[in-house]
């Protein structure tokens, strides 16, 4: 495996490599840091471009993009509370706390530094283990992925608001939201209302984006508006603060690192349960582990970390399924493979085996992605924090209509600017009366997974309950998922008071 | 300060609105903006593969972007209804199975009915065949059922059609087993090699997996490209299942349109990286029918899917 892996260096390292793997982390995070628009997008744009070029810069490209851009999302959210992409909203949690300390810099580091940790040891976990966990993988059935879900649920609502209860009303609206439209199994209508619009349910980039970055720049304008003088509250915060931050200093942080890289690699490798998911189940383990859980929310790095180094290791994990079983891990890896198949290659079990040449010039290119990645990110810090610097009210506006546009562009579809706008509202009330927005958010990405497979399993299994029993890894999530709720619900009351 | 907060804010609404009407150019000579081709299936599986190589060949001949767009759900049903709703203008294509486009409207309510699409032309046949994973305890349709016969098996169908024909065949036998929805070939894969089902309905993506998986009986009318030696279910029971896989545009489009697209998707069908894809990766023939003859074999298909309807109700 080592001479494959050095033969494909051999074969990756050239120059004209290097460059399109750099314009590649380039684009994506400048396309990732818009909201609305993440490394899915980033990537369907950018794919075409690939059709003219021979396979390997094609790929290590497109690899490139996928990396930039799942952690560009990670910028306005650090400088704006504005998260770019679903999976950076917990990075808003403290980095931008941090920012208004005037850590910005700090902030971004810490997000630079944990994602190409991250990527870095899922990437290294892809090469060493892409055959043998291709058939961990295939254990998990319907089953096993409803106990995940439901396992997955209990656990942010414990961690996203001081009171759980609030946390799971605010998921099962997630999850209410999402059955609207077809019915996965019969094809009939729910609660389509005869608009055509809703019948592949609500956009997910427009939900996600409303509540999320829009109904936070909404709010930040009337705070502005509130706010005698408004270009001095902007200013005052900026120039103090730490801006340097040593890498000892962030590896002191090892095992949050080390945890959330597992974390994300672990989701990553089962199909479908996605980045969003991988990133709050981090940020959640790191709180609890933490001695002290109550500085989360109000600027620790570690709640950085936890989220941008998970999240950036589904990158290289996704490619598990896509590579072993030719089964995409998320959307992203599905547009992979799309370009592994124009570019000749046929992903499933005998890619390794009939390209392996090729797929190992690929695990070369994205450790050496990794490298370009954390130099681009480098240099992009000095020119994001500008925007830290600019007073809020020349900010906010182009920010709101980034909004607008990167919700428009990817179904051209006016109504789902409607529904962002609709959301923002929701995101709005829920801030105000305490509900976690992200458990709404999160609701509705995986509700329609949650419903699939529960149906399914209830099927398979004859609605036997007693099923459960042949399954231990369901099982364990199940009795995790008790253990969880129990333990949210005890402390919750102490917290509240 | 205020009143500037007002404007930077009333500018910004204005600029996106700017923005927004923008894109809504005037029309002109077809095509002259990217062409949507909706895939109603998740992507991984053989419809979605073959899309996105045949949509580089057909922008080729088109002469403008193709963007392939994935709208799984409901056996292909929910991405159909979308574009049956789609402006017929020849910007929102379907390339689909032809069932997808027959057997919900013949059976549920959904938003579309037999006419709702105008068909361009087919492009190649899916290879469907019931499946299993290379270890299973049977090795042909005939084991398969004495094997049901002694326990209930699961089996992974990827529509309420391939659903009717598989628990057809069940009753023709006196056998029950229990159908599990997935949605395409990307969901049903794991599921079959993780052993979490006995038995799949594949629409071909089983090429792709060469001894992992065993074809026990062929659901086309004939036999497979891939697999000549299996028999067809045809032989035994009757049934087969229509296999076309077809580009269609919502009812109404243009007929200059429509002409123009059948010619360049002719075309395309002849480009190299496609037919080596299609013949040597996936196993499947290329075989381009023209709108007219599609027309009618589609209307001789719906004949045969009502008399199955029939039995089977």
């Amino acid at each position: 495996m080592i001479e494959s892996l050095l033969a494909g260096f051999e074969a990756a390292f050239t120059l004209v490599n290097l460059a399109f793997i750099a314009a590649g982390v380039t684009l994506g995070i400048l396309i990732g840091a818009i909201p609305g628009l993440g490394s899915v997008t980033a990537l369907a744009i950018l794919i075409p471009i690939t059709f003219y070029m021979s396979p390997l810069p094609a790929i290590a490209f497109l690899v490139g993009v996928n990396k930039g851009g799942t952690s560009g999302g990670a910028i306005p959210a650090i400088l704006l509370n504005s998260p770019g992409t679903p999976e950076a909203a917990a990075s808003a949690f403290d980095g931008y706390p941090m920012t208004q300390r005037g850590e910005a810099k700090r902030a971004m580091k810490y997000a630079l530094y944990s994602s190409v940790t991250g990527d870095m040891i899922s990437d290294v976990l892809l090469i060493i283990l892409v055959v043998p966990f291709a058939a961990v993988a295939l254990q998990f059935g319907p089953l096993e992925y409803t106990a995940i879900l439901i396992f997955a649920f209990s656990l942010l609502a414990g961690i996203s608001s001081s009171s759980p209860t609030k946390g799971l009303i605010a998921i099962f609206g997630g999850v209410f939201l999402s059955t609207i439209g077809l019915d996965p199994v019969d094809s009939t209508q729910r609660m389509t209302f005869d608009q055509v619009n809703l019948y592949d349910g609500l956009s997910i980039s427009a939900v996600a984006i409303g509540c999320l970055a829009l109904a936070s720049v909404i709010e930040q304008m009337f705070d502005l508006k509130r706010q005698q003088s408004a270009a001095a509250a902007a200013g005052q915060s900026q120039s103090k603060g730490r801006t340097a931050l040593p890498i000892g200093e962030f590896f002191s942080h090892w095992k949050t690192i080390g945890r959330s890289a597992l974390i994300g690699s672990g989701v990553g490798m089962l199909p479908g349960l996605g980045v969003t998911l991988a990133a709050f189940l981090s940020y959640g383990a790191a709180k609890r582990a933490s001695a002290e859980p109550e500085s989360f929310g109000k600027g620790n790095p570690q709640g950085i970390i936890a989220t941008e180094a998970a999240n950036s290791a589904v990158v290289g994990a996704n490619l598990v399924p896509t590579i072993a079983l030719g089964v995409p891990g998320n959307i992203a890896a599905a547009l992979l493979i799309g370009a592994f198949i124009i570019h000749g290659i046929v992903p499933g079990p005998f890619m390794m085996t009939m390209h392996g040449e090729l797929i190992y010039a690929l695990f070369a290119s994205m450790l050496m992605a990794n490298g370009v990645h954390l130099v681009i990110g480098k240099l992009g810090i000095p020119i994001w924090s500008l925007v830290a610097k600019t007073p809020k009210s020349v900010i906010l506006p182009p920010v709101l209509i980034l909004c607008i546009v990167g919700v428009y562009l990817p179904g051209q579809s006016l109504f789902d600017v409607g529904v962002m706008l609709a959301f923002a509202g929701v995101g709005l009330a829920m801030r105000r009366t305490g509900f976690p927005v992200v458990c709404l958010v999160i609701g509705f990405l995986l509700g329609g997974m949650l419903e699939t497979s529960l149906r399914q399993s209830l099927l398979l299994h004859k609605s036997d309950l007693s099923a459960m029993l042949g399954s231990p890894i369901a099982l364990a999530f199940l009795a995790l998922t008790a253990f969880v709720l129990v333990r949210a619900f005890r402390r919750a009351p102490k917290e509240a008071s | 300060m205020n009143t500037l907060h007002r404007r930077a804010v009333l500018s910004a609404a204005f600029a996106a609105a700017a923005l927004l009407t923008g894109f809504e150019a005037a029309k002109a000579d077809y095509p002259e903006k990217p062409v949507t081709l909706v895939i109603p299936y998740k992507a991984g599986g053989s419809t979605e593969t073959m899309a996105r190589v045949y949509s580089k060949a057909l922008a080729k001949e088109l002469g403008a972007n193709v963007v392939v767009k994935t709208r799984p759900g409901a056996g292909g049903a929910v991405g159909a209804s979308e574009v049956a709703a789609a402006k017929p203008d020849g910007y929102t294509l379907l390339f689909a199975a032809s069932t997808s486009l027959m057997w919900p409207p013949l059976t549920q309510k959904v938003s579309y009915d037999l006419e709702s699409f105008t068909y361009v032309g087919q492009i190649t046949e899916y290879q469907q065949a019931i499946v299993a994973k290379a270890d299973a305890p049977f090795n042909s349709m005939d084991e398969l059922i004495e094997h049901a016969k002694k326990t209930n098996l699961n089996f992974a169908d990827q529509s309420a059609m391939s659903r009717s024909y598989i628990n057809f065949i069940g009753g023709q036998e006196g056998v029950k087993w229990t159908g599990i929805p997935t949605k395409g070939g990307g969901e049903m894969v794991p599921f079959l090699l993780g052993g979490k089902i006995d038995f799949a309905w594949s629409g071909g993506i089983h090429n792709r997996y060469g001894d992992k998986m065993k074809v026990l009986a062929s659901m086309n009318a004939g036999r497979l490209l891939g697999s000549p030696d299996v028999p067809s279910v045809s032989e035994k029971y009757g049934v087969s299942m229509p296999s076309q896989a077809v580009i269609v545009v919502p009812k109404g489009t243009p007929d200059a349109v429509v002409k123009k697209l059948e010619s360049a998707m002719e075309a395309a069908t002849k480009d190299k990286a496609f037919g080596d894809l299609v013949t040597n990766k996936l196993k499947f023939p290329v075989k381009f029918v023209g709108s007219e003859a599609l027309k009618a074999d589609i209307a001789k298909t719906i004949e045969g899917l009502k008399q199955v309807i029939e039995k089977t109700k």
